[in-house]
């Protein structure tokens, strides 16, 4: 999905270079577009851009919908 | 906005009660591929009210890149000794000369990229190849683009250059707009499109034409509550701007990403799939990035050609049809074997449609065959089919 972006926690950053833990996976994530962002925060991250920065509450809670999602579309068959 | 915060079933209380209260026929318009599927998915569409439609607009980036700007990319994709890369959604779309995957399956180099940056790292680890990214999206992708142009400038990668068909989503609302093409109660707007442009973007437009607009977030509540305020504003008669996406969506957006956007990219006038050519509504390279422009380097001329024959994307993506109206829909056009763009992307119309909604459809249509219409419910359909 070109435009979907999903919320990360951000565990490593030198420069504009970030780790983010993204659902148990590390991926790879530039910090350009939100430069204010560091270690432990949460951002919303958008095919490998972070690009805001969120609440950890907001976060948690996209998390949690995106697991029930994840799980019924685990049940349905259909990703 | 809270998820935890939004009862589904109280939404769906509120969406009914302001549905029943209005007393006519409302349609609003969403403009993004996530909110599209995430409608279909959730089967919000059969919960819905039957006087209230949600008609999909031209938002999924894909289904609004016009066979010209395809069948460019399709042909950079199959030229000897470059690399094409892509994100996964352009893979199938087919051009005068198959796709891009059908090239691959040639010996043509097209790559899945997750991020911009990796394109450029496969440039500068690859020197003898030429490295062609696929710069395709609304201002969600932008700054990707935008940044990836500035790295490869900021490291001398010289192989780099992208192939831009980026849009804008405000000139294009703009468009449908003031030529009538649409008419719709009011417009639900895309949460991440609006984190980079801010709710403030789309004031002027919203005060010009008197429209009702919600910007909403992308989870199955997010929608049907910004829905449900949608036909409570229709229902009294507001006409204004709303931001359910607060606090990820501000007034003034992610100015960062505005900045590296207008550094490297100016608007332009580009070609939408149904809508033709609307000036200012896309992105092309600023003149000082022009060394960056593989159509410029490889010398390839944008040649606006017919759509398929009989695919009807171009009326889907302006809501004057819907997806089961076209002949080619389900039959000569499935995911399997895609047709026309709203097929091919997973956040097209017409695949959503294919996933979520033909069964309802056909099992509408079959009740309709075999009963006499004089003893149809008025309303019959309206809610599945609508």
């Amino acid at each position: 999905m070109m435009c979907l972006a999903v919320p990360a926690k951000l565990v490593a950053l030198k420069e504009t270079q970030g780790v983010a833990d993204l659902h148990g996976n590390r991926v790879d994530i530039s910090t350009l577009l939100v430069p204010e962002a560091k270690v432990g925060d949460w951002l919303l991250v958008h095919a490998g851009f972070a690009i805001q920065r969120l609440d950890p509450q907001t976060a948690q809670e996209t998390f949690a919908v995106l697991k029930d999602v994840e799980a019924a579309a685990n049940a349905g068959g259909d990703p | 906005m809270n998820v935890s915060s939004i009862r589904i079933d109280q939404v769906l209380q509120r969406l009914h009660s302001a549905a029943g209260a209005i007393g006519r026929a409302v349609s609003f318009m969403e403009v993004c591929g996530t909110h599209t599927v995430a409608a279909f998915r959730s089967g919000l569409h059969s919960l819905m009210p039957a006087n209230v439609r949600l008609l999909s607009g031209p938002g999924c980036p894909v289904c609004v890149t016009s066979q010209g700007d395809i069948d460019q990319l399709i042909a950079a994709g199959s030229l000897p000794n470059v690399t094409l890369c892509t994100y996964g959604d352009m893979l199938r779309v087919t051009g005068a000369n198959g796709s891009l995957e059908q090239a691959r399956s040639r010996g043509a180099d097209v790559r899945v990229v997750y991020s911009t940056l990796d394109a450029v790292r496969f440039a500068a680890d690859n020197p003898q190849r030429q490295v062609v990214f696929a710069a395709v999206g609304f201002e969600t992708t932008a700054p990707a683009s935008a940044a990836a142009v500035l790295e490869a400038a900021h490291l001398n990668v010289k192989n780099f250059t992208v192939l831009v068909s980026h849009k804008l989503i405000i000139p294009a609302m703009d468009a449908l707009l003031s030529s009538g093409l649409v008419k719709v109660d009011g417009f639900l707007l895309p949460g991440h499109v609006s984190i980079i442009i801010g709710a403030d973007a789309y004031r002027p437009a919203v005060k010009q034409y008197g429209l009702s607009c919600v910007i909403a977030g992308f989870e199955d509540q997010h929608i049907a509550a910004g829905l449900a305020r949608l036909t409570e504003m229709a229902r009294d008669g507001v006409r204004q701007l709303e931001n359910q996406y607060y606090p990820a969506v501000t007034d003034a957006g992610n100015r960062h990403a505005q900045q590296v956007i207008s550094q490297v990219f100016e608007p332009g006038d580009v070609t939408w799939r149904g809508l033709g050519t609307i000036p200012g509504s896309g992105l092309v390279l600023r003149p000082q990035y022009a060394a960056f422009d593989a159509a410029q380097r490889f010398g390839l001329p944008v040649q606006e050609v017919p759509e398929p024959p009989g695919c009807r994307c171009g009326e889907v993506i302006l809501g004057h049809c819907t997806p089961a109206e076209c002949k080619l829909f389900g039959t000569a056009c499935t995911p399997i074997r895609a047709i026309g763009p709203c097929m091919v992307s997973s956040e097209g119309t017409c695949q959503a449609w294919f996933k979520y909604k033909r069964t309802a459809s056909a099992n509408l249509q079959a009740a309709h065959v075999q009963r006499p219409p004089a003893q149809r419910p008025a309303t019959a359909g309206q809610g599945v089919d609508a």
